[in-house]
């Protein structure tokens, strides 16, 4: 859309023709509307209304940076098809929900890159915001586009399309990036667009692409990546909270009138993981692991409660069980502070062993709904060559536990495609739910357990382990997609689920991409590709043409084994863990050997810690038994100094209380 | 007590829906700490309703919601305490109590006023088909029932809508009129633009119809007109 030209009403035929007008409309509580501002920020979720005002990481930045003086912090979401045909026929511009500025009249637009699925809406929310959708051509009078999230860690791929990336945690470098900002611009703009890209080049984490040359060897393999600007650093670390202690938290979010995909309180327990899965890139990215005292999520969940008038507290975190102060957080929750009140607690996530059983019970006491347990593989060797650490004695004992208990459904998360995978490993898949399906009937006497068994494809993702790995070609993964159909075909009680193995290789490609794909991207977008997350909008044939048409070729992408020595498109951006601590996972993936949890002690060598000079913030679950008065006495342990505690075997139940 | 107000629904937010329109309500109260009453039984709701649905898009100045609180609370105290809890699109305009036992809000609606605004420029045209329907003893319209077994159903418009008010004025029309609720239901005002083009060969934008809802009303024995909630305006 060009600038200028359009109009930004939507009108009332437009809003009474589109499905969930609500996404468009604004004005909820507890969202911050303000008229002036010397500094407008647009954070700009690339997927619609309900998802993106899920996301916390959002909900906090939005809490942080409006609390800065002049800074207005808004909205806005990827309109959904119906409403972008409307939107384009009649030249309605795409602006925040708040004050209704278009994004080309915002001052720097942010968008988080949760999924590479999502690219090509960043491309299109652009345009529908009047913002030039190449940074090369953007003019001095319009916005800077920012990009951030977990997917930041290889933003190559966007690299024409942004012009600065924030590299890890936002809390404390956002507001340093816009304080750099609102300096430059009450100072007149100096020097222009490059004048400001240098002066945030100068903020730890901030990476501005163009600022580098990336050279390509003959066999299309990354040569060099070069600064060609001073203030260039070779290598942007991510910004990291030292202690979430010392953070704000947002505890007057923005309640939505609509329903939203998690519409309940989310109460962030720590951040990290560091259980180490070989396939996880959050568990590489967001390390290391730092807890919040409980005390502290006690008074925040009584803020949000009472702000929010929501009755469901998630605890939140990449796997809330792993928390060690669980139990007591729970306890404090449920039989003090909200034991008068309608209020429930679910975990995103659960490991099960008959202590979590416990926790399931407490958090789920009414609905007997069914639990998820992720095994990830279906043999031990395959469990083990991911580091997943738990055995099929954990499940079973899990299960039993369940159905003992009441619980009639379970839903199992597997992956297929993973590295040094056999046949035998995927059939594994299908014997291990029969052994579940089985366990009911030994526990419970009669049939009539429902298991779902939902399989998705595994794709390599850069600083993991499997980052050298070759994705599964699409007709490997129908195949084996194919011996477990035919494995479970005769089976009741077992509802196999299948993702749809293309839209993976897309993933795939762009999860490892160079920016020699922006390309594809561009004439993708141009075509009309949007929503490739989304099954009614993804065109697999469109994308493949494209990339003939920019001479791109997926195959190296997505399923190549890279090699030992090759420089990848994205080692100038790190989360700081140590190419060398990657190497060695994936030669111990295939002895299938375990590497344990730094959790609680024991160092076992990222090299995360050292490089960013932070620390495991773990406040160790020895609760005294008179636990609720003496809480506040838990001492703080840091690695390395605390003892090895045993890393157990684990589970991971996801949506112990689904909606 | 079950405590009454009547409460608006802006332009900002005209395109909630009734569902998201009653939940955010329930929410609110919460916020409030209104001692708001719970049913028995195993999915325990809010003893929260609201007097009559709205369509999406419509505007009103007269939602009326009534909900059962476990202890009594000054009225106007319940709505100082919402005010604060409340988006920015829903005011508290009049606030009252009752017993327990009074007949529920939604039983005693008799009608609403409304105000439709639609682009148009034929004032001839249009003043004719007013005058027509103003005069008109019946007015035969079909409209969408999709509840029912036929998708569709018989009404008569006047039955509902007895009197037109119009003015024509900068290209908008702009109607006003009463239209009554009967325990058997009513009808939405946008039907009312759909009978006048179907009836008078008007071609008024349905699509663009700006409609607020301006009052809703008790009717007495005499046919007069009474708020609904006492000592209201
Ligand atoms: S450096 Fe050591 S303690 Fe820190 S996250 Fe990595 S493995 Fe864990």
């Amino acid at each position: 859309m060009t600038k200028r030209d359009y109009k930004k009403e939507f009108t009332i035929d437009m809003l009474s023709a589109v499905e969930k007008p609500a996404r468009y409309t604004g004005g909820e509580f507890g969202s911050v509307v303000k008229e002036r501002a010397d500094v407008r920020i647009a954070l700009a979720f690339p997927d619609v209304y309900e998802v993106g005002m899920s996301y916390l990481g959002f909900k906090i930045l939005y809490h942080i940076l409006n609390r800065m003086e002049g800074v207005a912090a808004e909205r806005t979401y990827a309109p959904w098809v119906d409403m972008e045909k409307l939107m384009r026929e009649r030249s309605v511009v795409l602006t925040t929900l708040e004050t209704k500025q278009a994004l080309a009249e915002c001052d720097l637009v942010g968008f988080t890159l949760q999924y590479e699925l999502s690219y090509t809406n960043i491309l299109n929310m652009l345009d529908l915001g009047g913002v030039t959708v190449l940074a090369k051509d953007r003019a001095e009078d319009e916005p800077f586009v920012i990009v951030g999230g977990p997917c930041v860690f290889n933003p190559e791929p966007l690299a024409d399309f942004f012009d600065l990336a924030v590299i890890g945690e936002g809390e404390e470098a956002l507001p340093e990036l816009v304080t750099v900002y609102k300096n430059w611009k009450a100072a007149g703009r100096v020097g222009g667009r490059t004048g400001f890209l240098q002066a945030a080049a100068r903020v730890n984490g901030i990476y501005v692409p163009s600022f580098y040359d990336v050279t390509y060897q003959e066999d299309g393999t990354v040569q060099a990546v070069t600064p060609n600007q001073k203030v260039a650093q070779p290598v942007i670390y991510k910004r990291v909270v030292r202690d979430m202690a010392t953070v704000d938290y947002p505890t007057d979010p923005i309640v939505p009138f609509m329903s939203i995909v998690h519409d309940r309180i989310m109460l962030e327990v720590f951040r990290g993981c560091s259980r180490g899965c070989r396939f996880c890139n959050a568990g590489m990215v967001y390390r290391p692991v730092r807890e919040r005292k409980p005390e502290q999520l006690r008074q925040l969940a009584r803020q949000l409660v009472d702000n929010t008038g929501y009755d469901e507290i998630s605890l939140f975190s990449l796997s809330t069980a792993d928390y060690s102060c669980l139990d007591p957080l729970l306890d404090g929750l449920l039989k003090e502070d909200f034991k008068d009140e309608r209020v429930s607690v679910s975990l995103p996530s659960l490991r099960i062993d008959s202590f979590c059983i416990d926790v399931a019970q407490k958090v789920n006491s009414v609905r007997k709904s069914g639990l998820t347990f992720a095994p990830e593989a279906g043999s031990q060797r395959m469990r083990d060559v991911i580091n997943k650490g738990v055995t099929e004695e954990n499940l079973m004992d899990a299960v039993s536990a369940a159905f003992t208990n009441g619980w009639k459904k379970v839903k199992l998360y597997f992956m297929i495609g993973l590295p040094y995978e056999t046949d035998a490993d995927v059939l594994a898949i299908a014997t291990l739910a029969k052994k579940v399906l089985y366990k009911y009937k030994e526990v419970t006497g009669k049939g009539g357990a429902m298991i779902t068994v939902s399989v998705a494809n595994f794709v390599p993702k850069p600083y993991t382990a499997f980052q050298w790995a070759a994705q599964d070609s699409l007709t490997e993964i129908k195949r084996k997609d194919m011996l477990l159909k035919e494995a479970f075909s005769r089976v009741r009680g077992i509802n196999y689920q299948y993702h749809e193995s293309k839209v993976s290789v897309l993933e795939g490609v762009f999860a490892r991409g160079d920016r020699r794909l922006g390309a594809a991207l561009y004439k993708a977008w141009q075509q009309g590709e949007r929503f490739d997350g989304w099954d009614e909008c993804f065109k697999f044939d469109l994308w493949q043409q494209v990339f003939a048409d920019c001479g791109l070729d997926p195959h190296f992408y997505a399923d190549r084994v890279r090699g030992e020595q090759e420089l990848f498109p994205w080692e100038h951006v790190s989360p700081g863990v140590a190419k060398a601590f990657l190497a060695n996972e994936y030669r111990k993936a295939k002895l299938a050997q375990l590497t344990h949890d730094c959790r609680h002690g024991d160092c076992t060598g990222c090299n995360v810690c050292q490089q960013l000079g932070v620390n495991v913030v773990d406040y160790t679950g020895q609760m005294p038994a008179v636990a609720s008065s003496t809480l506040s006495a838990a001492a703080e342990k840091v690695a390395p100094a605390a003892t090895a505690a045993a890393t157990t075997a684990a589970l991971t139940a996801k949506e112990v209380q689904p909606q | 007590m079950k405590l009454r107000l009547q409460i608006t629904k802006d332009r900002s937010i005209r395109f909630i829906s009734h569902l998201e329109y009653a939940r955010t309500l329930m929410r609110a109260v919460l916020r409030a700490k209104l001692p708001v009453a719970y049913s028995e039984g195993f999915n325990p709701h809010m003893k929260l309703s609201l007097a009559s649905a709205l369509g999406v898009g419509v505007v009103s100045q007269a939602e009326f919601v009534e909900m059962e609180l476990k202890e009594p609370v000054p009225p106007a105290e319940a709505a100082q305490r919402l005010r604060k809890a409340l988006p920015a699109g829903i005011k508290v305009l009049t606030a009252d109590a009752v017993d327990d036992h009074a007949p529920a809000l939604m039983s005693v609606a008799g009608g609403a006023t409304y105000q439709v605004v639609i682009p148009a420029t034929d004032a001839d045209q249009i003043s004719q088909a007013v005058g027509a329907f103003n005069a008109a003893a019946s007015l035969p319209f079909t409209k969408k029932a999709p509840k029912t077994k036929a998708g569709v159903k018989e009404i008569d418009v006047k039955f509902y809508i007895p009197h037109l008010e119009a003015e024509l004025f900068g290209g908008k029309l702009v109607l006003r009129f009463d239209c009554r609720i009967t325990p058997a239901g009513s009808m939405k005002a946008v039907d009312l633009v759909n009978a006048l083009n179907k009836q008078y060969g008007l071609a008024l934008p349905v699509e663009l119809a700006d409609i607020e809802r301006l009052d809703l009303y008790r009717v007495d024995d005499l046919g007069r007109h009474e708020p609904m909630l006492a000592g209201a305006r």
